[in-house]
């Protein structure tokens, strides 16, 4: 059944992302629900709450905090945007991935129009992103009715429906520029960046006045503009028809162009968009002289460097971003705190740490980035992984370079990518802090910024462990995995207050609060200790392994 | 003459699929040796064995004296190897491809670097990705000529190459030989082996068959004659002359088939004596020789035992 159609083919697929993230989801839902009872046990612990989720408002509009599903809404806030990352992915793959591959050359030989072939490929994305959406629905309602939430079955499904349109722009995003893009990794990056940038913006008017016009240019503004759990606030129609505009004009923009273009290239740029063209003559082509093709080592940096300007662009601004945030609610959250005793705790369950004004709140945000750092060291892995499944290093292990100096030569230009990052993270908090006057310690800062490095590399080496035995996908959805359930541990276990030893489970424990506390040296070179082993095993089996396609 | 690729015992299987098992050859320095196979007959992972790409679960295998596998950097200094799927970084030019491998061995002469790229006609200012597949090979052909390897292991070298870079490929391989360095080439072209190579390996179902000079290797070379005549002509006429190995009548009965192996003199003179309206030949594919020839008679095994070491 399943190979009758492209559409049905397409979608089985997806099969496994579909349950990944939709049951992902959901359970994040449903835990994040769990822990409401125990923050409003008392009116006064309600009413802090209420005042707190004030000063959060850079992640969520904080409304009717003190119910469940309005908790929820506001605590997942940003972070429930992480399953665009699908769409984004999957669209990116959808035609220019396949043209990579070459294998739509064959697809487009069965007597179908173009268009229907896209079109079936585009509906096995959404009717996955809605099988999606349902599963975050039904387990989201079932955490509400759990918990004694007041929201309904239809409102959770919102809720859903909510979710999947925000996704699918952001798909039709990178759809779109996929037409435009010679490889899926670069418009998937790409809308990764805008996906970053667009939760930016629509943070903006929740944390300096006057500014809703800006925001009004990001998608996440109109997903935003809906809390379909919060029955006191509801659904926007319009909103929800903004962003389903939105993907069809996307969709449809790319769905034209591609009918339009030659398969296998992009659509062509009007030529004042194009970069001027280098005129080589062949004979004039050799040497190129380039430090980036002196070695292994110079290659591989070289490839990394697109990617590695992109997430610096991101991480160091997302958290030199935090930094100015921190400052516009610093009076705000003073007040509060000096009034309630209460709220210590509560900050605690919300972020982690105790109050230390700037460095508490932005303790919490900082968690983010080893989580960014992470994610990208996946993206990294998966490369190292489809580099030897589709035989690029077939010829490099040609040439008298020993196994071990390719595997050490790549994961040394990753390891220096990762460093710039941490190090210009560092750099930009540093700035935005002396900039917006925000007072920081500053040991404790380049603690904060340059320990996520060993999280980063702890990653990386366990995605190359894992490619030694296991294929690019099962790397790589395996590496996400983990840093998905790290991530879920380490963001609702506090607020249900596991024991300790189910905390330790997740990586970001040991990153610890080191804006309040320092560097927590011991757990640092824990971290760095399981990395080496890691890669000392990835390596010992990479000099062994039959090298594959 | 001393041998640079022995051979011995060597076994290689996926889980519990068929690999390569038991095979054994040596190639002697300077020779060109074809190693010929249908498509999955174990040729590319012969190839990969000698190039350490995958360790063998039983057998040796040794290039210039040295193991394979244990002295693998040492071997790749001598080697220039050829893969059946290149795949390079498509973002690079044809001509930074070439310098990064030249860098990776140590650096290669400029001089016969550019002088490889003019015979090949290729243009090393596009990027992989825009190459046909045919500019893809030559690419790949010129970085594994480039170093001036004592070996040269190639896999399907010629494959994508249009008739006249196939020719200058075959006076390529020529010159390596005239300079006593030695090719290991695979192939499934029959003809093209017995061009270029002086001795031919050739394997079937994991197992070396057959390993012999080209001209021993002749009498498994048949062809194929389509003969339309204007009128019905009997298939008895053509099955005791000399050459034929086999006669088929097609469904008109206007048309004959005839598997020859040997000269087509008689087959020629025995057809004018009839209304010729059409005269085609062609010659089989090598999987469609061991369909024919090996299959379902235990001419295979019988072959096997042929096997010069």
């Amino acid at each position: 059944m399943w190979f009758t159609s492209i559409f049905l083919k397409t979608l089985r697929d997806f099969r496994i992302a579909i349950l990944g993230w939709g049951v992902g989801m959901g359970l994040v839902m449903f835990e994040v629900q769990a822990t409401v009872g125990s923050l409003v046990s008392t009116p006064a612990a309600r009413a802090t709450l209420v005042s707190l989720a004030g000063s959060f408002a850079w992640n969520a509009d904080p409304v009717a905090v003190d119910t469940v599903g309005g908790y929820a809404t506001w605590k997942v806030g940003i972070f429930i945007l992480l399953v665009a990352i699908w769409p984004l992915m999957a669209c990116s793959r959808l035609l220019r991935g396949e043209e990579e591959r070459g294998s739509l050359d064959v697809l487009l030989s069965l007597p179908r129009g173009r268009l229907r072939v896209a079109l079936e490929k585009l509906a096995a994305v959404w009717t996955a992103l809605l099988l999606m959406g349902l599963l975050i629905a039904l387990i989201t309602f079932a955490g509400g009715k759990s918990f004694n939430a007041d929201y309904s079955l239809g409102d959770a499904l919102l809720f859903g429906l909510n979710l999947v349109l925000i996704c699918g722009v952001f798909g039709s995003i990178a759809l779109l520029l996929s037409q435009f893009t010679q490889e899926r990794g670069t418009a998937a990056g790409v809308t990764g960046g805008l996906l970053l940038v667009f939760i930016v913006l629509d943070m903006v008017h929740r944390v300096i006045p006057g500014t809703e016009w800006l925001s009004r240019l990001s998608p996440v503004y109109y997903y935003n503009l809906s809390k379909p759990l919060v029955p006191s606030y509801g659904t926007n129609p319009g909103a929800l028809l903004v962003l389903l505009g939105l993907s069809v004009l996307l969709s449809g923009a790319a769905l034209l162009l591609f009918v339009r273009r030659d398969v296998g290239a992009t659509v062509a740029l009007p030529s004042f968009l194009r970069l001027p063209e280098r005129i080589v003559r062949p004979e004039q082509a050799l040497p190129v002289n380039a430090w980036s093709l002196r070695s292994v080592y110079a290659r591989s940096l070289a490839k990394i460097a697109f990617p590695t300007f992109w997430w610096t662009l991101g991480i160091a601004g997302f958290a030199a971003w935090m930094v100015v945030v921190v400052k516009q609610i610093e009076g705000q959250l003073k007040t509060l705190a000096a009034s309630s005793s209460f709220l210590r705790d509560l900050i605690t369950k919300v972020g982690g740490g105790d109050v230390n004004f700037n460095a508490n709140l932005l303790s919490a945000l900082f968690f983010l980035l080893p989580l960014l750092l992470m994610a990208f060291a996946v993206t990294q892995a998966n490369r190292w992984a489809a580099d030897e499944e589709e035989g690029r290093q077939e010829l490099v292990l040609a040439t008298p370079q020993p196994r071990l100096t390719v595997l050490l030569a790549r994961f040394g230009a990753l390891t220096t990518a990762t460093v710039i990052i941490g190090v210009l993270t560092l750099a930009a908090t540093a700035l935005a802090s002396a900039a917006s006057g925000l007072a920081l310690d500053g040991g404790n800062l380049a603690a904060a910024t340059l320990s996520i490095i060993p999280l980063g590399l702890l990653m990386a080496a366990l995605g190359y462990l894992f490619s030694g035995w296991l294929r690019t996908a099962v790397d790589t959805g395996l590496l996400s995995f983990l840093l998905v359930i790290w991530f879920f541990i380490s963001f609702v276990g506090p607020g249900l207050n596991w024991p300790d030893t189910t905390l330790r489970l997740s990586a970001f424990y040991y990153y610890g609060t080191p804006l309040l506390h320092g560097l927590p040296l011991g757990d640092t070179l824990g971290v760095l200790a399981v990395a080496v082993a890691a890669l000392v095993l990835a390596s010992a089996r990479f000099v062994r392994k039959d090298i594959g396609r | 003459m001393t041998a640079i690729i022995e051979v011995e015992g060597l076994t290689k299987s996926y889980g519990s699929k068929r690999g390569i098992t038991n095979v054994s050859f040596r190639v002697e320095e300077g020779e060109v040796f074809g190693f010929l196979g249908p498509n999955g007959a174990g040729k590319t992972t012969t190839i990969r064995l000698l190039m350490a790409l995958l360790r063998a679960d039983a057998g040796t295998a040794r290039i210039a004296g040295l193991d394979c596998w244990q002295h693998s950097v040492e071997i790749k200094r001598l080697v220039g190897y050829l893969p059946g799927e290149p795949a390079l970084d498509p973002g690079l030019t044809g001509g930074q491809i070439l310098e990064y491998f030249g860098h990776l061995r140590g650096g290669v002469d400029q001089t016969y670097l550019k002088q490889l790229i003019k015979r090949l006609d290729l243009d090393p200012t596009r990027k992989f990705r825009q190459y046909s597949s045919g500019n893809k090979r030559k690419v790949v052909l010129i970085q594994a000529f480039m170093h001036r390897p004592r070996l040269l292991i190639l896999d399907e070298p010629t494959n994508g190459l249009d008739p006249l870079n196939q020719q200058e490929f075959d006076r390529m391989v020529k010159e390596v030989r005239d300079e006593g360095r030695t090719v290991f080439l695979s192939s499934h072209i029959l003809s093209e082996v017995e061009q270029t190579c002086t001795r031919a390996g050739i394997i079937r179902e994991g197992q070396l068959v057959r390993v012999g000079g080209i001209a021993e290797l002749k009498d498994i070379k048949r062809y194929e004659i389509t003969i339309t005549f204007a009128n019905a002509v009997p298939a008895e006429a053509f099955k005791t002359l000399d050459g034929v190995a086999q006669v088929e009548t097609l469904a008109d009965g206007h048309t004959l088939r005839l598997t020859m192996q040997g000269e087509a003199d008689a087959v020629i003179k025995a057809a004018a004596q009839h209304a010729v309206v059409t005269l085609t030949s062609h010659e089989p594919s090598l999987e469609d020789i061991f369909l024919r020839y090996y299959e379902g008679d235990g001419e295979a095994l019988k072959e096997a035992s042929h096997v010069v070491h």
